[in-house]
């Protein structure tokens, strides 16, 4: 999964979808997509309180 | 006497899928068979058939450095394949507002610093190979 960061590709923030033939390594490179990472929950499981 | 001929007023070119049409001064595309003779002792004329297709498609480009502009855009393609796709114009593509998309083009030289003092610098790019495909819908 990739963002868009340049215009020049489309709208910024939206997924690119590459097609076929598209270098991506060099899109990476040159900034003009960015790779999506996951985005962990903030928050931590408590441990269950014994009763 | 109908004449109808084209100047580019506005083509659309896109180098691995990032569109530079506002960077681009000139674009060529070359589509190119190569010959093989095949001629024989019963033919009195030369006779040729189509051998591998040898295509390129040159490119000038204002050079510029800013974030996402054309050295970020090219600068890795030195070495590699890419795609590229040719409008006439931005509209979109019909009967007669071709695309041409060459696949698999192999960039293997950049200059990117190409200036002189006083001019806008500009690089000059040529992408050999590939496969080139028309599209008219």
């Amino acid at each position: 999964m990739y963002t868009i960061i340049s215009p020049r590709l489309g709208t910024p923030g939206d997924q690119f979808i590459p097609e076929e033939g598209v270098n991506i390594d060099a899109l990476l490179d040159g900034g003009l997509i960015s790779t999506d990472t996951a985005k962990k929950s903030s928050k931590v499981k408590s441990e269950p309180k014994e009763q | 006497m109908a004449i109808s001929s084209t100047y580019l007023s506005n083509p659309s070119i896109t180098i691995n899928a990032v569109d530079l049409s506002d960077q681009c001064t000139s674009a060529v595309i070359n589509y190119v068979s190569e010959q093989l003779e095949n001629t024989t002792f019963s033919n009195t004329s030369r006779s040729f058939t189509s051998g591998l297709y040898s295509n390129t498609v040159t490119v000038t480009l204002y050079q510029s450095y800013a974030a996402t502009e054309t050295e970020a855009s090219i600068y890795s393609l030195v070495g590699t394949t890419t795609t590229l796709v040719l409008k006439p114009t931005s509209s979109a593509v019909g009967a007669t507002n071709p695309s041409y998309t060459l696949t698999g083009a192999f960039l293997s030289a950049h200059t990117p610093i190409n200036a002189s003092l006083g001019e806008l610098s500009t690089i000059d790019l040529t992408f050999s190979g590939g496969v080139l495909t028309k599209a008219v819908a």
